[in-house]
């Protein structure tokens, strides 16, 4: 186990924020294990994306811009970042703890025979084994894992967890072969945006979120948007705003939603259920607004504002943004 | 026109009860599962939801078993599942799994699985103490199927093929593909139904196949001895300071403690 292999989640000809904090450990990790540090970039755009990881510290960034990648499901990504492993041998594979990091990640460690680490958030190299720190039942227990020295390992990381490190260091862009024989099955018939903009909400440094304290659909449009706006942030919810149609479900945080990580978390009329708090509970600084001063969101949180979230929401705005208008 | 039937597997992990107080135990540096009550996996009794659905619509030809890998001991939890209406059950126990990881655990249940049969498996997109979400990505390829992740509707299932609408960070792709293939399904697939009281009497009856790992011809090295990763240390987490509550006696004056508290830590 010596080089470090990222694998670069992008969409709509940008790569995701997360790729970069990636880069930067695999960077740290290829130092300490005298390997190098990979990236694979796949799917329309990515010549493109390749030259732009240059600004990375990365020593070879392997792409293709097979139209395969975006027609079928999973299987022509999972095939070239096998493809990339095997030229370099026992190594490790980080991939985002998102949606599509999570498909790739079982996959991937399957077909490398390889351990597979989850939701990672602090790693570290000690006597030549790579060892990984993660939070696990629903955040009660810290564990911390080490892969054995001469196999693969997949590891999927927590976006925000890390800090990127831009650098150039002249890094190599080659083109990865397609592997040999290879059909694919699941056709992607069509792609439907519910949520557009909103691809950001794992990376947003401010999560604006909202539960059923909310009531309905509008007060997310003309409460939390104008919020979230203010701050630089994203819009996020609980599964019970989901649940209840008001936001699509991309939006929902939480164990079977999204996990995210910002610098700041705002639960907005969000009792704070076991399952909400697993997705943010390792935010920089939580406050909540809620009218009942006894709710489990009160156990996690920094600051807790009892009161009407109709009346504390705008005049926090309003607030946020005069402060934004004086310091412009 | 009469629909096909299809032989669906429901992959379900049985589980710490979710309301219980979670522990791992130091010196094994497992999960405790003894004196703990044990539940099925919350996210794959929407499989099994799904799955039923799936019945009603194709007819009662379509049958539902229930797949498992845990110790024996934790046989009548599966009860559940089959009250809800699944046919059947197997569950793959061998004191020899104990420890396995990630991709052990998968490759064993595909060796199980390849000998009881399927056109389709449903499985959860997580499990509630493992909470890796790799499983089902290893299982479909080690069982050399494609697989189809977040699906939140299958339109279409039959004659070889499925449609469904699957869920992405944005929104939601339409996919088709073959069948046999495994689908992972998300909340929005429907609230699990309850047992009735009928189901829970006729549950009593259904079959509970256990298989060993040699009858599923398992012929790698096992539990922790093949597991390729290890747990060095188990920590309690930085616990958090109590937060500061206030009490806003209006709108502009919690807005303000709010506002303050953010200029304090340098936010805004
Ligand atoms: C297997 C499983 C998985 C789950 N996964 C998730 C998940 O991923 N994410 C998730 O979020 N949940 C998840 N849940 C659901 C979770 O248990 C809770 O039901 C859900 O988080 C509750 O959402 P809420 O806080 O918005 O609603 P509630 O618990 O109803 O809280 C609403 C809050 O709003 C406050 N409020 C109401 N009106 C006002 C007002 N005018 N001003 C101020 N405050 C107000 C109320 O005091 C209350 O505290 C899961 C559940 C299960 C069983
Ligand atoms: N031991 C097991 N027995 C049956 N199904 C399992 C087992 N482990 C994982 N699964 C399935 O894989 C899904 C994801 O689990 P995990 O990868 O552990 O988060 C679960 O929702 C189950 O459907």
């Amino acid at each position: 186990m010596r080089d470090v292999i990222v694998f670069v989640e992008h969409s709509g000809g940008q790569t995701r924020k997360v790729t970069f904090e990636l880069a930067a450990e695999a960077r740290r990790l290829a130092d300490a294990l005298g390997g190098k540090a990979h990236a694979v970039v796949a799917g329309s755009g990515a010549a493109a994306l390749a030259q732009q990881l240059q600004n990375h510290p990365l020593d070879k960034i392997h792409y293709t811009d097979d139209p395969d990648v975006d027609k079928y499901l999973l299987d022509p990504f999972v095939d070239y970042l096998e493809a990339v492993a095997k030229m370099t041998g026992p190594s490790v594979v980080l991939v985002p703890n998102t949606m599509l990091g999570r498909d790739i990640a079982g996959r991937i460690a399957a077909r490398l025979n390889a351990g597979l680490a989850s939701d990672v958030t602090e790693l570290r190299v000690e006597n030549g084994r790579v060892q990984c720190v993660a939070p696990k039942l629903q955040g009660s227990t810290i564990t911390t894992c080490a892969f054995k020295a001469g196999d693969y390992g997949v590891i999927t990381v927590r976006p925000n967890a890390f800090s990127a490190a831009p650098k150039s260091m002249g890094a190599e862009v080659l083109s990865i072969e397609k592997p040999p024989g290879k059909s694919y099955k699941m056709a992607v018939e069509s792609d439907v945006e519910e949520a557009s903009g909103e691809l950001g909400l794992e990376e947003a440094p401010v999560v604006v979120s909202g539960g059923r304290g909310l009531g309905g659909p509008q007060p997310f449009e003309t409460l939390l948007k104008p919020l979230a706006d203010a701050l630089g942030g994203a819009v996020g919810a609980s599964r019970a705003a989901a649940d209840a149609g008001w936001v699509p479900y991309s939006l929902q945080i939480g164990q079977t939603g999204k996990i995210v990580s910002p610098q700041l978390y705002l639960a907005v009329g969000i009792s704070g259920a076991i399952q909400h708090k697993v997705g943010m509970q390792t935010a920089g600084t939580i406050v909540a607004i809620n009218r009942d001063g006894t709710v489990p969101i009160g156990e996690t949180a920094d600051l807790l504002v009892v009161g009407d979230l109709f009346q504390i929401v705008p005049a926090l705005t309003a607030l946020v943004q005069k402060a934004k208008a004086a310091h412009a | 026109m009469k629909a096909p039937a299809l032989k669906i597997v429901v992959t379900v992990k049985l589980v710490p009860d979710p309301n219980a107080v979670r522990r791992i135990d130091p010196a094994t540096k497992r999960l405790v599962r003894t004196g703990v009550d044990t539940a099925l996996n919350p996210f794959d009794e929407y499989a099994i939801e799904a799955a039923l659905q799936l019945k009603e619509r194709l007819g009662p030809e379509t049958t539902v078993t229930i797949f498992t890998m845990a110790r024996e001991s934790m046989k009548e939890s599966l009860r559940k599942a089959l009250a809800m209406g699944a046919d059947d059950a197997v569950m793959l126990s061998d004191p020899a799994l104990e420890g396995s990881d990630v991709s052990l655990t998968s490759y064993a249940m595909a060796q199980a699985l390849k000998k009881v049969g399927f056109d389709v498996i449903l499985s959860g997109a997580l499990s509630d103490d493992g909470n890796t979400g790799g499983v089902p990505g290893a299982l479909a390829e080690y069982l050399g199927v494609p697989g189809l992740t977040n699906v939140r509707k299958i339109e279409e299932i039959g004659d070889g093929r499925i449609k469904a609408q699957r869920e992405t960070d944005t929104g939601y792709q339409v996919v088709t593909g073959p069948l046999p293939a495994l689908v992972t399904v998300t909340m929005a697939v429907g609230e699990p139904r309850y047992a009735s009281l009928k189901g829970i009497m006729g549950a009593k009856k259904k079959t509970i196949e256990i298989l060993s790992a040699a009858d599923a011809g398992i012929d790698r090295p096992l539990g922790s001895d093949g597991a390729k990763m290890e747990v060095v240390a188990i920590a309690a987490p930085k616990s958090r300071e109590k937060a500061r509550v206030v009490e806003a006696a209006d709108g502009a004056s919690g807005a303000q403690a709010i506002f303050d508290f953010l200029r304090e830590r340098k936010l805004v």
